[in-house]
């Protein structure tokens, strides 16, 4: 009887789903070309890509067998089997990497007893996968459980984590009906960026709601942009009635209190502060825009963060920490969208590419090249069809910047891209932003209805004949994407496949059309430009690469966080005076720039001024700007290695030279990372790196070897190293073991802690560690109160 | 349209690429990934050749010439270059050019191509072939120590072929006639001869769970060893061992049926695409970089047509008598 049920059952919800697949269909589309879409549009609605509704699509769209299998496997977004309730994704990005986030991931799999082949708990609540970089990378190590982050994550805190996540999940579904209130009397103002977040950020807010309802203040709290201090975080501002601000560096929840009886007064009081005070109750995490009292400006900063901002300039992050994300009134009153005004109303066309030409503007996307000169390029075709992609498939691990400008200041971007329109002649924008990124997407998809109510976005903009509207693309997990090419193919429906060039795709780009592809900070920097004039933003950075750059500072730093210095600005600067210096007083060994295309600038270079041919001549590459400290402590073959393991991954496997030589240059590292290696091995390294450098097909293949040729130029000693066995900072844990020295007094706390049991038990006696059982995790180096435990060379 | 290769000035005709240019000027160049005629994508880079303006090494494929372009197809930069993709294509192509068995007899008898005849049944061509090599009366295996069954592949699996029973029952047959037409032919050792290597324990298992010839022959030697450009180019570049260890992603000697006479063995694929981008709704990739792919559906099948195993440079695709 049952299974008569069972079936029917089965057939009822088949044919839900089918329904659920229809609409879904009847909403995105049919064509070949909105595969990608549709596939999101699935998996959030399934959350993977079940056979059944893939059949569907086969009999209901063009999308045929050949194209599901070729697009649904190359994107990593992707998921062809259920997962559990929650997902744990440990980033692995350069600066977790560095803090040693694998390790990290295998405290995760140890505490939720996983076996070596499997990514699901039994119980199906959780899955874990490790994902290239979370954009939180000051917070290192960071993982994300659904929507929340955590930051700082050692291993001994895995199971802490997991206890708050659980906790955390329950309270979401408790906190489903909440109170109708009072309109507020002052207003919190806290970061809600990625990195503020993993901090404890929601902590806050869970505070402030807290003693706002058992004070009787009550208080508005409003989500604004990320201010750059992500060392400084949680932060908070409080405005009060009078227009003035208070920050609060580093608060803790059970500090909250006290600022808020500070500043308010309990409401029966103050009833008549009600009616100057502005918006309703608090939207935490939400996009409401806010019609707020004006922010007063950056003396207000207490010290230590007046410290790290002080050396900066900003263009592409003018107005941090004063205006609201998607307050377009405020951005406007701050000379926003006065730019555009200027070039649709005063500026012939060619009038607006010159004064870029002059300005000397170069590409922030990586390769440097002259702005103007791609303007010019796109301006000359006289297709009717053009188009211009704002590039924000920040892929590279251990880098941020263009999350943080989408996410805080989506209007700038947005007035770029609409001036480049205007200055090529184009009528479609496409914003190409990674799905990693669903902050930024959500921010710039409102930001772009704002700009249309506005009348900014659409028909004759100005009174002109121009017109210009905006969609959103989202990139779905694959770093080449970021190679123009690619990235055309993708939205186009195709494997991210990059093709030769020429043609160009300012001559023959996106559906055939001369498309002009800008990267985020690049279309950030435009209004300035236009405001001020050439000659201004020449006086700003070098002569060759004038302007400011927005850096993502991580790894071993003091203050990590997002920075627009300067060009020209020397890396030493950038660490000692922004950064506050190299973490745990170790002494700087070398900068990471560029990510996987960049390489390693040696501390002892390090005094050479930021642009892009400095960089380029060290053998490193500006890149899009990630920056990633290094120290004493950091061992260089295994960041080659991590580097060379993540263009593995993300190679789209086209061509030879990057799809097996780069496998062949992964091997040999690991070889070396485990002692295994020769000499002749590194000849072969360099051998390999130099013609995949000549032979690869595209951009992403070309630059891979870099981080191997610059740590082979300026490191070679610690390759050789490896060699004879010797891993100098104890990294490479094939080469290391622990070791319980005489200090130890025997108070067990080891062995507790030990997840492998490596450390037998025995009080009041110096303990000792089985070399076989050791994972090397490192947990009893933490538990350990008398530094009696060290890692300690196999071989010497 | 007029361009410089190798200090020889050629005329360009319209929407020639630089392969095509060359060969119609009679300059030899290898190439995989294209056919002429056929859809295809630059990516193998074993046709590569250097722009001297400008230093770059590009594919000649699929590049298009430009006025007054000066091209390099033959100096050591170049070739060092070419021998290295191939060096790179073979150290991901686990397979054998010519069965172990085969290469190692030493009175020339293609010793799979024998057991070939025999596990389809073609027992008298079996019996002719191995009359054509030696005398059935005066067997050369009677005194042989057998390096055959020592080389046989399956003897890593379980237990090796018992290749010279399997030729002495054969010779026996009294019964079976002598063709004449059926001539002797022995395994190609003067070309290069790629080497599958070890398998891993769990290719074991499966290979003796799958492999059910008669024989128990593994059939080592690949069906397109004769018109493989892989093999082709790599023993015309000299390359005797290649540098790099051998590892790949793909199965091992799996061996699918596409429809008719067409067969696919993925091991052998070099992800060049021909099939990808000339058949519709057939081939597809599947994943990325060096775990890449190149599958075709069960309900694909059908739509591949056989002109494909022409197009294939390797024998990783190829059409059964």
């Amino acid at each position: 009887m049952a299974c008569a049920d069972c079936k029917q059952n089965g057939l009822q919800t088949k044919e839900a789903m089918i329904a659920r697949v229809d609409a879904i269909i009847d909403r995105v589309g049919r064509s070949r070309r909105v595969i990608i879409p549709l596939l999101q549009a699935l998996q959030a609605e399934f959350s993977y890509l079940p056979s059944d509704a893939l059949q569907r699509v086969y009999e209901r769209t063009e999308i045929d067998r050949a194209q599901m299998i070729s697009v649904s496997t190359f994107y990593a977004q992707f998921r062809h089997i259920p997962y559990g309730r929650h997902i744990i994704k440990v980033c692995t990005g350069t600066a977790c990497h560095v803090k040693g986030a694998n390790n990290v991931y295998d405290a995760f799999r140890r505490e939720l007893n996983m076996d070596e082949e499997t990514i699901t708990t039994a119980d199906q609540q959780y899955s874990i996968e490790k994902i290239a970089c979370l954009g939180c990378c000051a917070l290192a190590p960071v993982v994300q459980i659904d929507e929340k982050i955590f930051g700082h994550v050692q291993p001994g805190r895995v199971k802490e984590v997991l206890d708050e996540f659980q906790q955390y999940a329950q309270e979401q579904e408790a906190q489903a009906a909440d109170e109708a209130k009072e309109p507020p009397i002052g207003e919190v103002r806290l970061g809600m960026e990625n990195c503020c977040q993993a901090s404890g950020t929601a902590a806050i807010y869970q505070a402030v709601l807290d003693a706002s309802h058992e004070l009787g203040i009550k208080v508005a709290i409003k989500p604004v942009s990320c201010v750059g201090a992500c060392n400084q975080v949680p932060l908070i501002d409080v405005a009060l009635p009078d227009g003035s601000i208070e920050r609060y560096p580093n608060v803790k929840p059970e500090e909250i209190k006290e600022i808020l009886l500070h500043h308010f007064k309990p409401a029966n009081r103050l009833r008549r502060w009600k009616n100057a005070l502005l918006n309703q109750v608090d939207m935490f995490h939400t996009d409401t825009t806010w019609d707020n009292i004006l922010w007063k400006s950056e003396q207000e900063r207490t010290g230590t963060i007046n410290t790290f901002l002080s050396r900066q300039k900003r263009i592409s992050t003018e107005g941090y920490g004063i205006i609201s994300p998607l307050d377009i009134d405020e951005y406007m009153a701050h000379e926003g969208f006065a730019a555009l005004e200027k070039a649709v109303t005063t500026m012939p066309r060619q009038a607006v590419i010159d004064t870029i030409l002059q300005s000397g503007l170069r590409g922030r996307g990586g390769g440097g090249f002259p702005t103007g000169r791609k303007w010019s390029l796109v301006a000359a075709t006289d297709k009717a069809e053009k188009y211009v992609i704002c590039n924000g498939d920040e892929g590279d691990p251990g880098a941020f910047m263009d999350r943080i400008l989408l996410e805080s200041y989506p209007l700038r971007v947005i007035e770029g891209m609409i001036i480049a329109g205007y200055a090529v002649g184009a009528r479609k924008g496409i914003f190409y932003i990674r799905a990693e990124y669903p902050q930024a997407v959500i921010r710039t998809r409102k930001a772009i209805e704002l700009c249309r109510e506005k009348g900014l976005l659409g028909e004759n903009l100005f009174g002109s004949d121009f017109s210009f509207d905006i969609t959103i693309f989202e990139g779905a997990g694959a770093f080449v994407c970021g190679e123009e090419t690619a990235l055309i193919a993708s939205i186009e429906g195709q494997r991210g496949f990059p093709r030769q060039r020429p043609p160009y795709p300012a001559v023959e780009g996106l559906f055939g059309c001369p498309t002009l592809i800008n990267n985020v900070e690049t279309l950030s920097q435009i209004s300035y430009i236009i405001r001020h004039g050439a000659e201004a933003y020449r006086t700003i950075g070098t002569e060759k690469s004038p302007g400011t750059k927005v850096f993502a500072l991580a790894g071993k730093v003091c203050h990590g966080g997002l920075i627009e210095v300067p060009m020209g600005t020397t890396l030493n600067q950038i660490i000692e005076d922004i950064g506050g210096g190299v973490e745990g007083g170790e002494k700087l060994k070398a900068v990471q720039t560029g990510g996987p295309s960049g390489g390693c600038i040696p501390a002892e270079l390090c005094d050479a001024p930021v642009d892009f041919d400095a960089l380029t001549r060290m053998g490193a590459i500006m890149g899009s700007g990630g920056m990633v400290v290094l120290s004493e402590s950091s061992c260089m073959v295994d960041v080659a290695r991590y580097f060379l393991s993540f263009t593995c991954q993300e190679s789209c496997g086209k061509c030879t030279f990057c799809r097996v030589g780069i496998r062949r240059m992964l091997d040999i590292l690991d070889r070396l990372c485990t002692g295994k290696g020769s000499m002749e091995d590194i000849d072969k390294l360099e051998e390999l790196a130099i013609s995949i450098k000549q032979m690869a097909l595209c951009g992403l293949g070309k630059t891979a070897p870099n981080p191997v040729l610059s740590t082979l130029k300026y490191f070679r000693e610690e390759y050789e190293e490896h060699v004879k066995g010797i891993c100098r900072t104890g990294t490479c844990k094939e080469m290391v073991k622990l070791e319980i020295t005489e200090e130890c007094v025997g108070c067990t706390k080891c062995a507790k802690a030990c997840p492998s049991d490596a450390i037998p038990y025995t009080p009041y006696a110096r303990h000792q560690i089985e070399v076989e059982k050791c994972v090397l995790c490192g947990l009893c180096i933490d538990e350990c109160s008398y530094n009696a435990i060290r890692k300690v060379a196999l071989k010497s | 349209m007029q361009i410089t290769i190798n200090n020889q000035v050629i005329e360009v005709h319209e929407g020639e690429t630089l392969i095509e240019v060359a060969r119609r000027a009679g300059i030899e160049l290898p190439s995989m990934c294209y056919a002429k005629g056929a859809k295809h994508k630059s990516s193998c880079m074993v046709c590569v050749v250097k722009n001297v303006q400008t230093g770059q090494m590009i594919p000649s494929c699929s590049t298009l010439p430009t006025e007054g372009m000066v091209i390099d197809t033959q100096s050591e930069e170049v070739l060092k270059l070419r021998q290295l993709s191939l060096e790179l294509l073979l150290s991901d192509h686990r397979a054998d050019c010519e069965a172990p068995c085969s290469i190692v007899c030493p009175k020339g008898l293609d010793v799979e191509h024998l057991l070939w005849l025999y596990d389809a049944g073609r027992l008298a061509e079996a019996r002719s072939f191995l009359a054509a090599t030696f005398p059935l009366d005066q067997l050369g295996c009677a005194d042989c120590k057998a390096p055959c069954e020592k080389a046989c592949r399956r003897g890593t699996v379980d237990k090796a072929v018992q290749i010279r029973a399997i030729i002495q029952s054969l010779a026996e047959r009294a019964d079976l006639p002598l063709l004449p037409e059926v001539a002797p032919h022995a395994a190609d050792k003067r070309s290069f001869i790629s080497k599958l290597g070890r398998f891993t324990p769990k290719e074991k298992e499966w290979l003796k769970e799958t492999i059910d010839a008669p024989s128990r022959c593994l059939h080592c030697a690949c069906p397109g060893h004769t018109d493989c450009k892989l093999r082709r180019y790599t023993t015309e570049a000299g390359i005797k061992r290649p540098r790099y260890e051998v590892s790949s992603a793909l199965p091992v000697k799996e061996k699918i049926h596409v429809n008719g006479r067409l067969w696919y063995e993925p091991a052998k694929c070099i992800r060049c695409g021909l099939c990808v981008y000339n058949s519709d709704n057939g081939f597809t990739f599947e994943r990325r970089g060096f775990i890449m792919q190149v599958v075709i559906p069960e309900e694909n099948r059908p739509n591949a047509p056989e002109r494909l195993a022409t197009l294939c440079p390797t024998g990783a695709l190829f059409l059964t008598e």
